[in-house]
């Protein structure tokens, strides 16, 4: 813990707990999990940048359908290589201190595959082919599965869900709270 | 098309990146859009309000509430506003650009306070970290009013607070109970299973706070105060009172055997309700005498802990308890919430993760499917279901019947035959018929309703809700006659009189609330014991099997998924038992404790070990309303002997805190007789008619008006719902007018231009040709 302290300033540490929903000893923990990634490469500079393959190895993240997403919605060269303050940015939305406005405005985004700022027909089939993994809804299944899901949450009928839709569809649901999180 | 969508991305991703920096200036479509626009028609649907991106939005409230800050009243509304929905914001666009267009004195106005206050909103933006220091740092930059006298008082007190607690809960996280053990099973079974977990932990802590009560109130008074202990030395056996012959008749030769059956050295410990007092102690603090007077302690403590439990009950149902509410009005997102909140992110193992996603597509599977077969159900296929689940239903009732007079029978057995010169271990076992019989009936029945219910071609999710309740029944039921045969047991009937002035009746034990009290010990022990024998033995001896044994038969024997609704069902019933069990042995609230603790152990094991990871999704919300609903049911199956007890039977006359009374509420009005006559009138008018009728009258119109309320409210959603449909419809044909004049516009400027220019081809041309 001394030694991974002394690799950051004071200032740099309070700028983090300022941003982030982190207290200083998390940081700390953030930091020590993201060198275990690679660590001869954060050995050298504490603020390495990894590739996204690198990233991936996070237990959560490795298995995770939604995993090359997540890394490219947190890049901050938007290309899922990853920084540790692009890191820390990940974990603090995924923290149990993030309100569920947080979590939706990035669950919203790791959606939204072709970044068009809504959840259309191609960004849902895409959703639920991630989620089924191996086993494929038929073509007639996945189609009445996206259109239930936009009878149900489209509120203004124009074929895709905006954000607002989302966040209350988001709003409703008591599990998401639950289950989008990653305990450090 | 697809060039369209290449240039959108364009947009958006400047959206997201300069949010800060472009949209800061322009917060809302200005000339240069429109210019833009001329070039790329399809830009037009981006630029609507409620496509703006989130950042944006949270620029324009950053910036609003700069602007208010010298109204403290409006920005602590703002700001307590914005933080909890986001969805308005982008809503209230309209009105904030109007605020905007003040003349801006944000950077006179702030003060350190606000500052703050906006530094800790910076992280809520989804922008990367080196710009939110760059905020950071813009916000630190400017000159902020430092807060004079008693508010720079408050202000720091308030940070000091909040960087204290902080710390607080950091360090409480670190000691939290089982936190690595969720963590684990969190990333190899999912929330939902967690969420058992997570019950068992709280039932430890509803536990340990009763422990706590009863302790304080009951034995460590009793055990510091209690000086009138029975004796057995007094000669003349004559002259034994009536709850010094009780004492003296409990023997207890065998220390293990007595400590298995609740007898001898337990019986004569303050576990049981025989050993306390009928006494009001007194004592001395600084030479003022002070009275406690235990038996109505003890009935207070009884009152007390009933009641928090279901307080409790009700608080953590209520959340699930409402979500079911809205889904029977038909505003619950099946669908959506499954897809978007179906992923663990918790999960880190890749095994669960291939399990997971095969139970989301079975679960989307079987919705459709469920859908899909509402529609096409033949009518001669519904009555032959309907006959079927009839049947079904009958078979399970006349079975539950049949378990019920099962317990009842070996329960009388037991009591009758009494092998008293027999060894040692049969009496043990006709000791313990009854609870072997119960437990031995909770394992194998549900089999049995298992094998049956593949008949009723019921939805995986009814089928585990009917499994459940049939069950719970089965348990209750079996409950509810072991109290049946214990009531016959110690009930006499009215026409005899009393035998002596200690007992009524020959066939009554000398403390019947001990007896009682004995027994739920024993059904408690066995049940954990089998528990233990269950998980450890039997089930880990299949798991082991069907891991190294590759043969289909030893496979389907020995396989095994964590069937949460059973699980969650032991261990209901065990706190059920405690419930009942600390009226009668008020230390059975420590035995609750500890078994809860080891019990936690146990079903970790039978869930990591035992079982593989299942195939329906668990949701947590669910199986959180799932177990207080069950807790629930069980509560009043608690509830009604000890009320019974308390109410009606007569307490026995040589045991107990009770002892001279007729009944255990004639305490509560010899207590209420010895109020102030304020107190007792006051209480008096409120139960007579004059003041029920009134507050009854009361109550029933307060209910009308909020039922009232409630159809106005759903009738005002249904309206906007379609509200907002129109207004999309409209949107989008505005956009697609828009589009085409636009479209036909650049079409008349471009044959302008080709026109002119083929004028002055023309035009040249003839200069040529002249020339």
């Amino acid at each position: 813990m001394g030694q991974a302290k002394s690799q950051f300033t004071k200032e740099e540490l309070q700028d983090y707990e300022d941003l982030t929903y982190f207290t200083k000893k998390e940081v700390l923990l953030v930091h020590q999990k993201f060198k275990a990634l690679a660590p001869e490469k954060v050995g050298h500079n504490r603020n390495a940048k990894l590739p996204m393959a690198k990233i991936l190895l996070y237990p959560e993240l490795s298995v995770n359908p939604f995993g090359e997403r997540i890394c490219k919605v947190f890049s901050s060269s938007q290309d899922g290589d990853c920084t540790f303050e692009d890191f820390l940015d990940m974990m603090s939305v995924f923290s149990e201190a993030a309100p569920k406005s947080v979590k939706a405005e990035h669950a919203f985004r790791i959606f939204d595959f072709d970044g068009d700022d809504m959840l259309g027909v191609s960004d849902l089939r895409q959703v639920i082919g991630k989620l089924t993994g191996e086993n494929k809804l038929s073509e007639t299944d996945m189609t009445v599965l996206v259109q239930n899901i936009l009878d149900e949450a489209d509120l203004d009928d124009d074929g895709a869900l905006s954000f607002a839709e989302f966040e209350h569809v988001i709003d409703r649901s008591s599990d998401f709270l639950n289950s989008f999180r990653i305990r450090l | 098309m697809s060039g369209g969508e290449k240039k959108r991305k364009g947009t958006r991703s400047q959206g997201w990146e300069e949010a800060g920096a472009e949209f800061y200036q322009e917060s809302y479509p200005g000339d240069g859009d429109i210019e833009s626009l001329w070039k790329d028609p399809n830009r037009l649907a981006t630029l609507l309000p409620s496509k703006q991106t989130r950042a944006v939005a949270a620029t324009i409230r950053l910036r609003t509430q700069d602007t208010r800050t010298n109204k403290s009243t409006v920005r602590r509304y703002a700001t307590g506003r914005s933080r909890r929905d986001s969805t308005r914001r982008t809503s209230t666009i309209g009105g904030d650009v109007h605020v905007s267009m003040l003349p801006d004195l944000s950077e006179m106005r702030s003060n350190e306070e606000t500052a703050w206050e906006e530094i800790m909103m910076i992280k809520e933006k989804p922008i990367p970290m080196a710009r939110k220091r760059g905020e950071k740092d813009h916000i630190l930059s400017q000159q902020h009013l430092r807060l004079q006298g008693l508010e720079n008082f408050n202000w720091k007190w308030k940070k000091a607070w909040r960087s204290f607690m902080a710390q607080l809960s950091e360090s409480f996280e670190k000691v939290e109970l089982w936190r690595g053990d969720l963590k684990n099973i969190e990333g190899h079974f999912g929330t939902g299973v967690v969420a058992f977990f997570r019950f068992i932990k709280w039932l430890l802590f509803l536990n340990l706070a009763i422990l706590l009560l009863v302790v304080l109130f009951i034995v460590l008074p009793t055990i510091l105060l209690n000086t009138q202990k029975p004796t057995c030395t007094n000669p003349n056996e004559e002259e034994y009172s009536c709850d010094e012959k009780y004492y003296c008749n409990i023997n207890g030769s065998n220390v293990a055997l007595s400590i298995v059956q609740g007898t001898g050295i337990l019986e004569t410990s303050l576990m049981f309700y025989g050993m306390y007092p009928n006494a009001t102690f007194t004592y001395h603090i600084f030479d003022v005498p002070m009275y406690f007077n235990l038996p109505l302690a003890y009935l207070l403590v009884t009152l007390v802990y009933l009641l928090m439990s279901l307080i409790v009950i009700v608080r953590t149902g209520a959340k699930g308890f409402r979500e079911k509410l809205l889904q029977n009005e038909g505003q619950f997102y099946q669908y959506s919430n499954l897809v978007f909140g179906g992923w663990d992110y918790c999960i880190q193992n890749e095994k669960s993760a291939r399990n997971k996603h095969k139970a989301i597509y079975n679960e989307l599977r079987t919705l459709l499917e469920e859908e899909r077969l509402t529609e096409e159900r033949h009518k001669q296929d519904k009555w032959r279901i309907f006959f079927l689940r009839c049947l079904v239903n009958t078979i399970v009732l006349a079975i539950l019947t049949l378990s019920a007079g099962a317990i009842y029978f070996v329960f009388n057995y037991s009591i009758t035959i009494k092998p008293n010169d027999g060894p040692k271990v049969l009496q043990l076992l006709y000791e313990f018929l009854p609870s072997l019989c119960i437990v031995a009936l909770n394992i194998t029945i549900p089999f049995i309703f298992k094998f049956l219910q593949s008949y009723e071609h019921y939805s995986p999710l009814t089928q585990i809700r009917m499994a459940l309740v049939r069950t719970v029944f089965l348990r209750l039921a079996s409950l509810v006659v072991f109290y049946a045969s214990m009531y016959l047991k110690i009930d006499c009937g009215e026409s005899e009189a009393p035998l002596t002035e200690c007992s009524r009746c020959s066939a009554e034990p000398d403390c019947w609330e001990t007896f009682v009290g004995q027994q739920i010990y024993k059904l408690l022990l066995t049940d954990f014991a089998i528990q233990l024998m269950l998980t450890f033995l039997v089930n880990f001896l299949r798991a082991l099997l069907a891991r190294h044994v590759h043969n289909r038969f030893v496979k389907f024997i020995g396989e095994q998924n964590f069937d949460l609704s059973r699980h969650a069902l032991d261990v209901v019933y065990t706190q059920t038992l405690c419930w009942v069990g600390i009226f009668f042995a008020p230390l059975i609230s420590l035995m609750a404790v500890v078994m809860f603790f080891i019990l936690f152990y146990v079903k970790k094991f039978a869930c990591l070990v035992n079982s593989k990871p299942n195939n329906v999704v668990y949701r947590a919300s669910k199986s959180t309303s799932l177990f207080m609903v069950v807790m629930l049911v069980s509560y009043p199956v608690a509830l009604i002997p000890i009320g019974f007890t308390i109410s009606t039977f007569q307490p026995s006359a040589s045991c107990g805190p009770f002892k001279s009374l007729g009944s255990i509420w004639s305490l509560v009005e010899q207590t209420f007789n010895l109020f102030p006559d304020v107190i007792q009138s006051i209480a008096g008018f409120l139960i007579t008619p004059g003041f029920g009728i009134p507050l009854f009258v009361l109550l029933i119109l307060l209910l009308y008006y909020y039922t009232a309320v409630n159809s106005a409210n759903r009738h005002m959603v249904r309206v906007l719902k379609n509200q907002l449909v129109l207004e999309g419809h409209d949107k989008k044909f505005l956009i697609d007018r828009l589009l085409m004049f636009i479209r036909q516009e650049k079409r008349m400027r471009m044959m302008c231009s080709s026109s002119r220019n083929t004028d002055q081809d023309t035009l040249t041309n003839a200069s040529s040709i002249q020339s």
